[in-house]
């Protein structure tokens, strides 16, 4: 084990490498480029404000005080952003290893590096979504606040990938012997938007008539509890937009759970995914 | 852990296989192995046994440094396999393989190669991803390029509009640069034309006149006597003979020419056979004449009896 992470730190050029090599070619590929990367969340966020916050007025769920922060909008958009990556994770992580069956069979590097090197790139990504997230917050008159700063916004992106890296390592190597493992992963993607609460604060389906249980299975979803934090960046001090005590456990055990399982099926796999790739 | 990362260079043999075995399940393997993981752990599932399939078993070799060895066999004897766990890509499921030294592995010329990007950077990033330095590569660009004869102006062209000549020449351009004390050769020398072999022998000539050590697969006699100065012939799975190239191409040779042998003593029982069922038909349909007994195996010299029996029947 030891000497396996060593192995993979010794390796951290060829992830370098192979991020560099998929930011290339996806850039290089299409003429907008860069902008696409705003793009695609820009027209989510609209499409969502007018359904969600306009027609089934989803934005009852936040609080009359957040309202000069940056509102619904900004809720919706600091939710989405992250989502968008952890989304593209998702549908890139069943193929993680099989796009690179060529260079995994003739090349000896610890085999993590490649999922590592599917999330590395779209940690990149999600760095790139900044600037639209900072026009947001200006334009809005979002408020940073050092218990965001220096708290949520750590934990959220930390958490993010960490449960990111866990899934990928997973669907990877489950994907090469299992190849529909990939469409399920498709289908649980569009469960798991509604059930994070993606477009709604979380406490609008914890406040209403649902039986206890599944609130508490609600709560249970370390991914609500991630992508809440992701918005708490910039609602601190709002009781309801901050993640409650149990989604903050279930989301730093789930993480680290998640990763664990992980890393554990991707090495108990290994020999078998190495023989059918 | 069957292999190691470490590259401590001993003063030891530079490659050691120790009762090396590799499985492959071959029934429903892709349930077998998702079973296996959260089932029976590593334990062996008893009922499964006849499923196996060892492609490789109980090979135990050492090569030193500055050997050259070749390994001969039939197809589908293991060979590459072997190859794969040395270099280290494929896990043996019994024994050891140790590589002391980095591997320089020609066995996929195009691995690593992506259509999207240009020539120029996939040598930059394939040589990287083999533990070239940029400054290397820097040094040894023209090099490349020349050795590979990509026209200059291709060079900055995505790869996708290669032949796929341009692209195994470039690959074998870029990986005989590599320094590394162990090459693993695959059937690469049979790429490109007459002109380009030529070069390539050049280049394998050239590497291990530096004391490195080779291990290379291939078909190719004339190949394997050229550089070989020690022969494997695996067998059915195992090894069958560790000498000198020519002893281990002779017994492949005795093996293949027994092989023969049989099948066509093989073919020629099975013309017999069927001459005589002929015959047998033949004779049938003259004893019956509208009703030809049971379809014949094999097609009736005359297509017309055929159909009319097709009818009648």
């Amino acid at each position: 084990m030891a000497s396996r992470t060593l192995a993979v730190w010794e390796n951290r050029k060829v992830v370098g490498l192979l991020v560099r090599r998929d930011l290339k070619v996806k850039y290089q590929q299409s003429v907008l480029g860069y902008a696409w990367t705003m793009l695609e969340p820009l027209a989510l966020t609209l499409v969502y404000f007018f359904i969600f916050g306009y027609v089934l007025q989803a934005d009852r769920g936040i609080p009359e005080d957040a309202k000069a922060q940056g509102g619904y909008i900004l809720f919706l958009v600091a939710g989405i952003l992250p989502w968008t990556t952890f989304g593209a994770i998702l549908s890139e992580a069943p193929r993680a290893m099989i796009t690179h069956s060529k260079l995994i069979t003739t090349m000896k590097v610890p085999r993590e590096i490649f999922p590592m090197a599917t999330v590395g790139t779209k940690f990149v990504e999600y760095l790139l979504t900044w600037p639209v997230l900072l026009i947001f917050v200006f334009a809005l008159g979002g408020r940073f606040s050092w218990e965001g700063m220096l708290f949520w916004l750590p934990l959220a992106i930390v958490l993010t990938f960490m449960f990111g890296l866990g899934v990928t390592l997973f669907l990877s190597a489950v994907n090469v012997l299992l190849r529909d493992v990939e469409r399920l992963t498709r289908i649980l993607t569009r469960i798991l938007f509604y059930g994070s609460a993606i477009l709604f604060p979380a406490t609008m389906v914890l406040s209403s008539g649902a039986p206890g249980w599944a609130k508490t299975l609600y709560e249970l979803n370390p991914l609500m509890g991630i992508f809440q934090m992701h918005r708490t960046v910039w609602f601190a001090g709002f009781e309801e937009l901050t993640p409650s005590p149990l989604a903050l456990t279930s989301a730093v055990v789930g993480s680290i759970l998640m990763l664990v399982i992980g890393y554990w099926t991707f090495r108990r796999l290994e020999m078998s995914v190495l023989k059918e790739l | 852990m069957a292999s190691t990362y470490e590259a401590a260079v001993a003063s030891g043999p530079v490659i050691e296989a120790e009762g090396l075995g590799v499985k492959f399940a071959v029934n429903r393997r892709r349930k077998r192995s998702l079973r296996e993981m959260f089932i029976h752990g590593n334990k062996r599932d008893p009922n499964a046994e006849g499923n196996e399939f060892w492609p490789l078993r109980d090979v135990s070799f050492e090569i030193a440094k500055g050997d050259c060895v070749g390994i001969v066999g039939k197809n589908g004897t293991g060979k590459s396999t072997l190859l794969k766990m040395i270099a280290g890509v494929l896990l043996p499921d019994e024994g050891k393989v140790s590589v002391h030294g980095k591997v320089a592995p020609l066995l996929e010329l195009r691995a690593g190669f992506n259509d999207n990007l240009t020539g120029r950077e996939n040598v930059y990033l394939v040589g990287s991803l083999h533990g070239m330095s940029e400054k290397e590569i820097d040094e040894r660009f023209d090099d490349i390029v020349d050795f590979a004869e990509v026209k200059p102006k291709f060079i900055d062209t995505p790869v996708r509009h290669y032949s796929s000549g341009m692209k195994v020449r470039l690959g074998f351009a870029l990986i005989s640069q590599l320094e590394h004390p162990i090459m693993l050769v695959d059937e690469v020398l049979a790429v490109g034309d007459k002109a380009f072999k030529r070069k390539c022998y050049e280049a394998i000539d050239r590497m291990l006149a530096n004391e490195r050590t080779m291990v290379l697969v291939s078909h190719n006699e004339k190949d394997l006597r050229r550089f070989c100065n020690r022969g494997l012939y695996i067998k059915g799975g195992a090894l069958a003979l560790d000498t000198d190239i020519d002893s281990a191409l002779a017994a492949y040779n005795e093996d293949t020419k027994a092989e023969i042998d049989e099948r066509k003593k093989k073919d020629a029982a099975k013309k017999k056979r069927a001459e005589a069922a002929e015959k047998k038909i033949e004779v049938e349909e003259k004893a019956a004449d509208p009703a030809p007994g049971d379809a014949a195996p094999e097609q009736p010299k005359d297509g017309n009896e055929g159909k009319d029996g097709g009818q009648a029947a």
